[in-house]
């Protein structure tokens, strides 16, 4: 293990100075992400998806089914859903926002839970977590799985409505949301820039992951 | 993928052409066809523009489309009979020693960038593995603490501070920029096998280098890209966004404490070649 995951003094260390400046700002600043709570949070969540996932005693579609749930909990799904959409978000009619925020929700539950149900036997170890802006920190995790070599997954949490929430995950440097934004964007621009044309495409896809899944 | 290939010799045939290769790719510039850019009264439109920085999409495009093609009908069911067929502590070995091969090009990237306290590692690693690790199939050196890292002279030229230019998708090599491209050149100009000797055995070699790291690197990448082609609604766009995010990872160093980036490569499609288990 490197340095950074094994010093928990360290960690101690910058917990406290987090505390210590906590005390000092706590207050000024609205819906600051503590970083010893963005920690612990995502320690809670990570426990229960490793739980869930090495439970043997469920079927694979019980396993992603529980999975999504807990990711369903512990995603900030609507602030994502918004913020990969980006400009084009303004240009969706509210009855357009509103289908693409549902069919955001099923697709990304759906590649997620597809994604860690597969990571039988999975094992991970909280990092370091950083202050990233006032409203999120980063919370650093390495994943070890049988079979293959392991690797870092950062989580970032932010503050939503009182609670700490995931907004985005980055494997090994790239972030779901960003590469998710530019994948969107890519398609309502190829379509003339209509945002109906990126929901034509996620209905599509959708039907297509039932298809692969009923088959 | 563009920094696996970046390490041999078997291209290295290609570095006495490598002025006419430049000559036609300029050419081939020329030639393409342009994205539109927006009109400027929509600065918003301008400014993703801008930031998407691939004037050159159209044509990208279509040579994303020939890869693909290419991939799937070769590249691909030849990795996937290599994981089928040999075992995968094989495979380790395989991997560890063209990492190790790759030291001249690492140690280059480490020096010029300054860092040599990675210069000493680098370095270290070499000589451990290459005798102790039998010619480097064995990373003797990560069992004892000193994980491998990567460089290439892309990266390079971005610490001392050059931009990427413009995204540029290359057949075969994958996602690139005229920076990364330049890199990859000058990385088979410093491997030193590009230089001493002649004769078949080395040309057999130089070849079978070349075949080992196509097909290890693909290895490494087939579930990164089944999964960017299962779930992207444009793969080409989500592989971009990717390739971006992951040099700049690579460029800052920023190796993870368990997988860093095996010195076999950081592969540019978004997801580097890890380490070996």
């Amino acid at each position: 293990m490197a340095k950074s995951f094994s010093s928990i003094t360290l960690e101690r260390r910058s917990l406290l100075l987090a505390g210590a400046f906590l005390a000092t700002v706590k207050g000024a600043k609205a819906q600051q992400m503590d970083i010893a709570r963005a920690s612990a949070f995502v320690n809670a969540a990570g426990q229960e998806l490793t739980t869930a996932i090495n439970d043997t005693r469920l079927s694979q579609s019980q396993r992603r089914e529980k999975v999504a749930n807990i990711l369903r909990t512990a995603i900030d799904i609507e602030g994502t859903g918004r913020f990969i959409l980006g400009r084009y978000g303004r240009q969706a009619s509210p009855a357009e926002m509103q289908e693409y925020l549902g069919l955001f929700d099923e697709i990304i539950l759906h590649n997620l839970s597809a994604r860690f149900g597969e990571y039988r036997g999975v094992k991970f170890s909280l990092g370091r977590t950083q202050q990233r802006t006032e409203e999120d920190a980063m919370v650093s995790t390495v994943i070890e799985r049988p079979n293959s070599p392991s690797f870092v997954l950062d989580w970032r949490v932010a503050d939503i409505n009182g609670q700490p929430k995931v907004v985005d995950v980055i494997a090994e440097g790239t972030s779901l949301r960003l590469t998710t934004r530019s994948e969107y964007a890519a398609v309502i621009q190829r379509n003339g820039g209509r945002v109906a044309s990126l929901l034509e495409a996620m209905r599509g896809q959708i039907a297509q992951l039932a298809a692969r899944e009923g088959g | 993928m563009l920094n696996l290939y970046a390490r041999f010799r078997g291209l290295a045939a290609l570095a006495p052409s490598l002025p006419a290769a430049g000559a036609l790719l300029s050419a081939l510039l020329l030639l393409s066809s342009c994205a539109t850019p927006p009109p400027a009264d929509d600065p918003e439109a301008v400014q993703e523009f801008k930031e998407i920085n691939d004037p050159l999409e159209p044509t990208n495009r279509t040579m994303f489309a020939v890869h693909e093609a290419v991939d799937q009908a070769v590249l691909q069911p030849v990795a996937e009979a290599y994981r089928a067929l040999l075992p995968e502590p094989i495979r380790n070995g395989v991997r560890n020693m063209l990492g190790n091969l790759r030291t001249p090009v690492i140690l280059t990237g480490d020096m010029l960038q300054g860092n040599l306290d990675r210069a000493r590692k680098t370095l270290g690693r070499f000589m451990v593995n290459s005798t102790i690790g039998l010619g480097g199939v064995v990373d003797v050196s990560r069992d004892l603490g000193v994980h491998g890292h990567s460089e290439d002279t892309g990266q390079t030229l971005a610490v001392w501070g050059a931009g990427e230019g413009f995204y540029l998708f290359v057949p075969l090599l994958g996602p690139s920029n005229p920076r990364d491209l330049l890199g990859f050149g000058t990385d088979i100009v410093i491997n030193p096998t590009t230089w001493i000797g002649q004769g078949q055995l080395l040309d057999a070699w130089n070849y079978t280098r070349l075949g080992l790291t196509v097909v290890d690197t693909r290895e490494a990448l087939l579930d990164p890209i089944n999964a960017v082609r299962a779930s992207s609604l444009d793969p080409y766009a989500t592989l971009r966004s990717a390739y971006r995010q992951r040099r700049a990872f690579e460029i800052q160093n920023r190796d993870g404490p368990a997988g860093s980036v095996a010195p076999a490569g950081g592969a540019g499609f978004g997801q580097g070649v890890m380490e070996p288990r």
